[in-house]
């Protein structure tokens, strides 16, 4: 049984990462400042140390070529964990992710395989303008061959990581550095979570809040300002975007009628239309009303503290939409 | 030896002024929680903006980095709407939109100001070709940093430039001398092969120049000579312009151990705590003040006149800033297409 | 004998192949060119699906340097890598019905010519992108170098790609980190209809490598000699000391950059001096010379590999195109 102790998101993620590299010894990391320096948000602290610089490179600020090393690395017998510094920057990388890492099991018929995961730092806060905080994650789940996870917890983040980094092909691993102080009960040792599976953080009845990355904070905390208006809010966070646990999200949705989905990403033919379209495929007959995307405001990511906050919907946003949906006013 | 005269020097020197008190008025500004973000200070690097920015004309284009005050105020553009800007007001040069990261000034020249890694030259080189296109006698320059050079695009960029001969200056600060490195927890250097930067644009045949980036009067005849092949339609010059990287950047927050005090320049047993061997030796506002005295341009009571007038005019700044209203929540769309 | 003949025997007189292995590069040489050959002619006749490019005229390259790699050595090539593969120890059969399209081909028919992998020859795979594998063999580099066991890896890839910024960080990574790679440039003039006069600038292609302080050679390209003696230097710095190498062999393409390609760009009588190095043509001048074979059986021999490759060919256009079911194997891993 997992013990209850707590750590950070950081930490947690940075668990996964020891145990991994312990565990295996074809795990490697590479990134910017991640080795000595421990990574601009700390988030590879004690790994240069412990396994020296065979195993965590310093890479030049090269993300093109240093990725499609990570690539031809994942290709011959090595598992790396690339880091890409702010999830802005994966539009660097694009072509040895797209072209390359997504498609080369498929190309080659399965002769080759590319285990490995490229994690990124995404998320609206702190005001770092607007090339220092999107989330474009919508790019990545668009490529067949990618496997992309989001986890919201700081369990959630260890046992994801190590799925990730101990499956046998590309997984993009998207951490939102707002989260990374938050602290949960996360279990000790070697713990999985399965990719593909989601996680329903608070049980309800009236709608179903589908709720990705901090969106799922957000989300419950919008479930407890409903349920002061007697509203019961189902919050479930997908986990995994690519592979899509579609069978809890449906089961929740025929149970409910009613759905939101709110993702961290741009609105525009985000995330969102994704899995409320497949959602509205396999219960329309269940609904009561469309299912409802909410999403970032489908502009940059503005610097002025005065506009930033206002680009993310809150919890009383998120909870004045869903009492209107549960009401049937819109 | 190039020498400088006084009308130039002191012309230079005034904006080294007016960005060390900038700058400095940042950090004060941070410190009382009026802005957030990262932020990147030209302390240490004033000579060599600076002195690029004298040789350049109104229609010259600029393009910047991350690391953006120094040029913003170097030339010449209104410290008011730059302090809005890191502020985050709706008076600033971006609507409050870009902060500290991003801030560019159309009517001075700049295009757009990146701060992922590499992406100015690129806008520089493009500038360039634009100039070229319409035959304008102006040139394009594009200030960055030593990382910059990793970036695959910058690369591309050289080529291009050096290929179609544009007019661009590309002005590499290499301040990684004294960066402590990760292992003692300051700023890596470059991760880098080459045992010369110059070598990199130098395999596509651009015409490179080293010089010491403290030192104006070099870097000033290095930039001349730079914009007249350019204007000239000679291709490309590649300026490594050396600075000693000022100690309090050396965690991920700048840190001022004391502000800058002119008289520290002809007095340098005065300077004390922990950047004092920095302050005595690698300082560029201090340098060139002693030089100015030394070489008969300017008196000190002189300069630190001019010095309590930038001063004066930075605390303006700050204080315009701080009293700009936020931009509204009903603007957060604007500009989001044409 | 032709000069440059002379002198790759003069520079490298303890490196002279012995007879046999002389007609193993011959024999290996003529392979690619029949292939190709065979293949131009399926791709005129329309039935190929999509766009072929060949690399008739560039065979002493792929052959001069695969001839010394050891079975696990690895390889990345480009969209022009028949001759890669082959020169690899691919199975023509199964290239031909990868080319073709077929079911039993390296990739279920789904790749193509420009997307054909064979791990068992530790090839990383051809590919489209200008550059794209670049930096997989960089990364196989690295690979090897954390095994320990002398493996090197080989980056074939064309003048067109000594434009893309990957080229600059990979070269600058594979030199920080004295990765075992070599890094083969087939210069062979133009980047698809483009002059590399018209888009590279600089005094020499070679300075791309040198800026990093990597070892960097000009080679003669359609001397399969010359290639074969430098690439015995790069692989010796690269399996003893670990470092990278940089080579630019100039060559010449007979034919278009794709099949199609009407060849405008082309002066014609460049074209024509460039024929008189065919590197076949040149090799068995020189076998000749040496005595180590005669005209009719290097005759002989150009026959028997155009049956062996017209055979290959027929077996895998016999082979079935793959089925609906195979769309969507091997996704995931």
């Amino acid at each position: 049984m997992p013990s209850p102790r707590t750590a950070t998101y950081r930490a947690a993620v940075l668990e996964a990462l020891f145990g991994e590299m312990q565990r295996d010894e074809s795990v490697i990391v590479m990134g910017e400042d991640i080795g000595a320096a421990g990574g601009v948000f700390k988030q590879t602290e004690g790994l240069f140390a412990q396994f020296g610089a065979e195993r965590v490179i310093d890479t030049p600020i090269s993300e093109a070529g240093a990725f499609g090393i990570a690539v031809g690395a994942a290709m011959t017998g090595q598992r790396p964990v690339f880091e890409v510094m702010f999830g802005d920057f994966i539009t660097l990388v694009m072509d040895q992710l797209v072209n390359q890492a997504a498609k080369i099991s498929y190309m080659s018929a399965g002769q080759f395989h590319v285990p490995l995961v490229l994690r990124t730092a995404v998320g609206i806060g702190g005001n770092l303008g607007p090339q220092h905080s999107q989330s474009l994650h919508a790019w990545a789940v668009h490529i067949p061959g990618l496997k992309v996870v989001m986890p919201s917890t700081p369990a959630d983040a260890k046992g994801l990581m190590a799925a990730a980094i101990r499956d046998d092909g590309p997984v993009i691993f998207f951490e939102d550095r707002m989260l990374y102080n938050m602290r949960d009960a996360v279990p000790e040792g070697d713990y999985v979570v399965p990719i593909g599976s989601a996680d329903i953080k608070r049980t309800g009845r009236d709608l179903t809040l589908i709720a990705t990355g901090r969106m799922a904070h957000v989300a419950l905390a919008a479930a407890e300002l409903l349920a002061k208006d007697d509203i019961s809010a189902e919050v479930i966070d997908p986990r995994s975007l690519v592979p899509l646990d579609l069978d809890t999200l449906v089961a929740s949705v025929k149970r409910t009628s009613r759905a939101i989905v709110a993702d961290g990403g741009y609105r525009q033919y985000g995330v969102t239309g994704e899995i409320a379209a497949i959602v509205t495929e396999h219960a329309f007959d269940w609904l009561d009303a469309p299912v409802l995307r909410v999403g970032a405001a489908d502009v940059p990511i503005p610097f002025s503290k005065s506009l930033e906050p206002l680009v993310l919907p809150d919890a009383r946003r998120l909870a004045r939409e869903a009492a209107a949906l549960v009401r049937g006013f819109r | 030896m190039p020498t400088l005269d006084r009308r130039t020097s002191l012309s230079i020197f005034q904006r080294m002024l007016m960005i060390r008190h900038f700058e400095e008025a940042v950090i004060a500004l941070y410190k009382q929680g009026r802005f957030a973000s990262h932020y990147h200070l030209y302390i240490g690097q004033e000579a060599t903006g600076s002195a690029v920015l004298e040789t350049l004309s109104e229609k010259d284009l600029i393009c910047t980095t991350h690391r953006n005050h120094g040029h913003i105020i170097g030339r010449g553009c209104d410290p008011n709407r730059a302090m809005a800007e890191i502020l985050g007001r709706a008076s600033g040069f971006n609507g409050g939109r870009s902060g500290t990261l991003h801030i560019c000034d159309h009517s001075h020249g700049f295009l757009s100001t990146s701060a992922v890694v590499g992406g100015c030259a690129g806008l520089a080189t493009g500038a360039g070709f634009g100039l070229k296109v319409r035959r304008e006698p102006h040139v394009a320059v594009g200030f960055f940093g030593d990382g910059a050079l990793e970036e695959g695009l910058v690369s591309e960029s050289f080529n291009i430039a050096a290929l179609w001969k544009l007019p661009v200056v590309y002005v590499c600060e290499n301040n990684s001398a004294g960066a402590m490195g990760p292992q003692q927890g300051g700023y890596p250097t470059a991760i880098t092969a080459t045992d010369s930067f110059v070598r990199l644009p130098a395999a596509y045949g651009i015409h490179c120049l080293k010089v010491d980036g403290t030192d104006i009067a070099a870097v000033y005849a290095a930039a001349s000579a730079a914009g007249q092949r350019c204007r000239g339609g000679d291709g490309p010059v590649f300026i490594e312009a050396f600075t000693t990287r000022w100690p309090g950047s050396s965690p991920l927050w700048p840190e001022l151990a004391t502000v800058t005090d002119l008289n520290d320049a002809w007095d340098p047993a005065r300077i004390s705590g922990p950047h004092a061997d920095w302050s005595r030796h690698h300082d560029p506002v201090l340098r060139v003040a002693r030089e100015l005295v030394a070489g008969g341009h300017a008196s000190r009571d002189e300069l630190m006149a001019r010095d309590n007038e930038a001063r004066m005019r930075i605390a303006a700044a700050a204080n315009f800033a701080i009293d700009s209203p936020m931009p509204a929540p009903a603007s957060v769309g604007d500009h989001v297409f044409a | 004998m032709s000069t440059s003949m002379q002198a790759a025997s003069a520079s490298s007189v303890q490196s002279l192949p012995a007879a046999e292995e002389a007609l193993r590069l011959l024999r290996g040489m003529q392979f690619i060119r029949s292939f190709e050959e065979q293949v131009r002619n399926l791709s005129s006749g329309g039935v190929i699906p999509g766009l072929v490019h060949l690399c008739a005229g560039q065979e002493a390259v792929a052959v001069g340097v695969c001839s010394l790699l050891r079975a696990d050595d690895m390889i990345a090539s480009n969209h022009r890598g028949h001759g890669h593969c082959l020169a690899k120890g691919a199975d023509v059969t199964r290239l031909a019905a990868e080319v073709l399209g077929r079911r039993t081909g390296y990739g279920l028919g789904r790749g193509g010519s420009l997307h054909m992998f064979d791990a068992a020859n530790g090839n990383l795979g051809t590919t489209g992108i200008v550059g794209g594998g670049v930096p997989l063999a960089a990364g196989a580099a690295l690979s090897a170098k954390r095994r320990g066991r002398g493996q090197v890896a080989v980056s074939f890839f064309g003048d067109g790609a000594l434009n893309q910024g990957l080229l600059f960080e990979v070269l600058n990574m594979a030199s920080i980190w004295r990765l075992p790679v070599l890094f083969v440039c087939e210069n062979n003039g133009f980047g698809e209809f483009t002059a590399i006069e018209d888009v590279t600038a600089g005094p020499d292609p070679l300075a791309r490598g040198l800026t990093f302080g990597i070892a960097s050679e000009t080679v003669d390209g359609m001397d399969v000699l010359a290639v074969r003696a430098a690439a015995q230097r790069a692989l010796a710095r690269a399996r003893e000391r670990g470092g990278p190498s940089f080579l630019v062999c100039n060559t010449y393409r007979f034919g278009g950059h794709h099949v199609g390609d009407k060849q405008d760009y082309k002066d014609d009588a460049d074209a024509k001096a460039w024929r008189l190095k065919d590197p076949i043509e040149r090799f068995g001048g020189w076998l000749q010379h040496c005595g180590m074979a005669n005209a009719s059986a290097i005759a002989a021999l150009k026959t028997e590999v155009d049956e062996a490759v017209r055979a290959a060919i027929e077996l895998a256009k016999a082979a079935p195109l793959p089925a609906a079911d195979d769309l969507e194997l091997h996704l995931h891993a």
